[in-house]
């Protein structure tokens, strides 16, 4: 705690406002640099109001004592470096981070979330070999069809992520007539022992690939990713503006015999191979009064009904109840880590954010609210935000997250009903 | 007989008249060319500055090709570095590294918030957009009324006042299509920049909206570049920086 204050302090006083000067400007100054290095210090400090009545909280904090609220301070350094040669770009990007909060420091020094070399012997044609982040989707908030890349967390979308070791090539063609551009990314994603090893079973090299068109004005992707660690994938997105201020977007993605489990109202747990369909739909509108509003249903073929998620809930209140039996308690706990406890378990959601840039004219200053909805039982998250750019190179954000409380359902069975962060992060 | 012979003289007095008509298209299109070329790279400087006086800066390198394909690289502040933007025609993305993915934007937003958005920042060429409604001459000064080619484009109306000797805008009020005024382009401080290129080298923007506030667009290392259409498309935004020498 002591420590990310310090930080924030010290992060503030470095955010002084630029200097006055004259507007001259030579390009010159700005000349390309064969290595560059680069990055950012962040200060973030949270507050989590627990709900030590849930069972998610004994099953996350197994033999720990019921705590009201947890206060969690962590401190990020991430470095990067670029060396630019003449068809040749090496880069890396390193995170160093402590975290400290009432139950567990974690300290770590040498995580490389990026990094690896790419040639690229023409414009159109590029080879990339390394650890990288593969973002595939035009989604906002999830993307059923980010076959080869981590999850991102609805909550914060645009945080941070760890990439995948593969290897990748990137052909891209441009026409004239109404499919002006055609891309062709075919990649590898290899797991074997210390390689990928929580992108799914070892010993698979994985291949997937990627087809892109810029058609009548539209992005489409087409994406496949073969049998392998993970069952084989399909999907398909798009995105289109529809004026100046409208952009719609979707995907849709199916899996192949997926391995899901289940367990009922009796408390019989039971697995079943499945097909699953996820498609999600949303568009982005900036209204005249300068509010962006951004709306997403999402349908999680994989997710679970609120009778099934309920049926759950009660399993685990059992299992965790005072004098429960440890097989109990670790056949919930195979539960929840099997899918009952992602961050989005159930079947259909509507995520809503309304920003506002520069409100009462406050320059570099952003306000938005955000909600999601789990829309088969009604529960949903919702979180004030307030954000500000305007001193060089530092970006300061805050935000509550306050959950609904109903017992049983997906927002109100968290292991905290309300959370409140801030962070100031410099860049270098 | 005589009705000939009238017919043709009226021809020949109203002939130096129909020579001497304005053609608004023909002086949109040499504004155009005066003002860059119409493949080119420049390097901008773009100043947000508050009504307190603080300022924020940021550097952005930018390949236009042909009439309607604009790629910029933000060079900094850090916190935007490496950050690209692609236009093609009425389609616009944003790249941010973190982030990984090419995001469809439109013209409105701004990447950079202030008084200029996207579509001033990655601007084509007005006689892309635009057609001339009216043209009358004022002085040293053609007066110029523009109406968008369609409603996809950012402002719906301009009005531009242009230097008759150099064919260059000195001012460009740009209007919503409630007729309500955006915003005011100020052209300053005409620059040889080489190469045959002479324009100005900045352009000061204010807003009704943002009273108090104004925006400063700076030009240097503007020059003829022509560069693959393969550059302009979302697989090369991560390595606009491959272009720059």
């Amino acid at each position: 705690m002591k420590h990310a204050a310090a930080i924030l302090t010290l992060l503030l006083a470095v955010a002084v406002p630029a200097p006055a000067e004259d507007f001259s400007f030579d390009a010159k100054e700005f000349e390309k640099k064969t290595f560059e290095f680069g990055g950012y210090l962040e200060a973030k400090q949270e507050a989590l109001n627990q709900r030590p009545d849930r069972s998610s909280y004994a099953l996350t904090y197994p033999n720990e004592a019921s705590r009201n609220w947890l206060y969690r301070s962590t401190g990020t350094l991430e470095l990067t470096g670029k060396l630019n040669l003449d068809q040749v770009v090496a880069d890396l990007r390193l995170r160093g981070l402590y975290a400290e909060d009432t139950f567990v420091r974690t300290i770590e020094t040498d995580k490389v979330m990026e990094g690896g070399v790419r040639w690229s012997p023409q414009q159109g044609l590029s080879f990339d070999a390394g650890k990288r982040v593969m973002r595939w989707g035009k989604g906002y908030s999830w993307s059923p069809v980010g076959f080869v890349e981590r999850a991102k967390d609805p909550s914060d979308p645009q945080a941070s992520r760890e990439g995948f070791v593969m290897a990748s090539m990137d052909w891209t063609r441009t026409f004239d007539g109404p499919i002006s551009t055609v891309g062709f990314t075919p990649l590898i994603v290899p797991v074997k022992d210390k390689i990928n090893g929580d992108f799914g079973k070892p010993d698979h090299i994985n291949p997937a690939a990627k087809l892109y068109l810029l058609a009548w004005d539209t992005d489409v992707d087409l994406m496949w990713q073969g049998k392998g660690s993970k069952p084989q994938s399909f999907g398909v997105d798009f995105s289109r503006n529809l004026g100046t201020n409208l952009e719609i977007h979707g995907e849709w993605a199916r899996m192949a015999d997926v391995q899901r489990s289940y367990v009922d109202g009796a408390g019989n747990t039971f697995s079943r191979t499945e097909n699953i369909n996820s498609f999600l739909a949303g568009l982005r509108y900036l209204t005249e009064n300068e509010v962006t509003w951004i709306a997403e249903y999402y349908r999680n073929g994989s997710g679970y009904s609120s009778i099934q998620l309920e049926d759950y809930y009660r399993f685990a209140d059992q299992a965790t109840a005072p004098g429960a039996s440890a097989s109990l308690f670790n056949k919930a706990k195979n539960l929840a880590q099997s899918g009952y406890a992602r961050s989005n378990p159930g079947r259909d959601y509507l995520y809503l954010r309304a920003s506002v840039s520069e409100p009462f004219n406050w320059l570099y200053t952003t306000t938005a609210l955000t909600t999601m909805v789990n829309l088969n039982d009604g529960s949903f998250q919702i979180t004030p935000e307030i954000s500000y750019t305007g001193f060089t190179n530092m970006e300061i954000r805050a935000r509550a997250i306050f959950l609904s409380n109903q017992r049983h359902t997906d927002f109100g069975e968290k292991t905290s009903s309300q959370r409140y962060e801030v962070y100031a992060r410099y860049f270098f | 007989m005589r009705y000939l012979i009238k017919l043709l003289a009226g021809l020949a007095l109203l002939a130096p008249l129909a020579a001497h008509a304005l053609d608004g298209k023909a002086i949109l299109e040499k504004v155009d060319r005066n003002l860059e070329p119409e493949s080119y790279e420049s390097y901008r400087k773009l100043i947000n500055i508050e009504p307190s006086g603080a300022k924020k800066e940021f550097i952005v390198y930018t390949v236009k090709k042909g009439r309607d394909k604009v790629v910029t690289l933000f060079l900094s502040p850090a916190s935007d570095k490496g950050r690209s933007t692609l236009r093609q025609g009425d389609n616009m993305w944003l790249y941010i590294p973190n982030v990984g993915k090419p995001v469809r934007i439109t013209s409105l937003q701004s990447v950079t918030g202030g008084v200029f958005n996207n579509a001033d920042i990655m601007r084509v060429d007005y006689s892309e957009e635009y057609n001339v409604e009216t043209i009358e001459e004022q002085g040293d000064l053609y007066l110029l009324s523009l109406k968008a080619k369609t409603g996809n484009v950012a402002y719906d109306k301009l009005k531009m006042k242009v230097d008759k000797k150099l064919t260059l805008p000195l001012e460009i009020e740009a209007y919503a299509s409630s007729g309500m005024l955006i915003k005011t382009l100020h052209f300053k401080d005409v620059k040889d920049f080489g190469g045959g290129i002479k324009r100005p080298a900045t352009i000061e923007t204010d807003s009704p909206l943002y009273k108090g506030y104004q925006s400063i667009m700076l030009y240097s290392g503007l020059k003829k570049r022509v560069v693959p259409d393969e550059v302009f498309t979302q697989g090369f935004m991560p390595r606009i920086e491959e272009l720059r020498k």
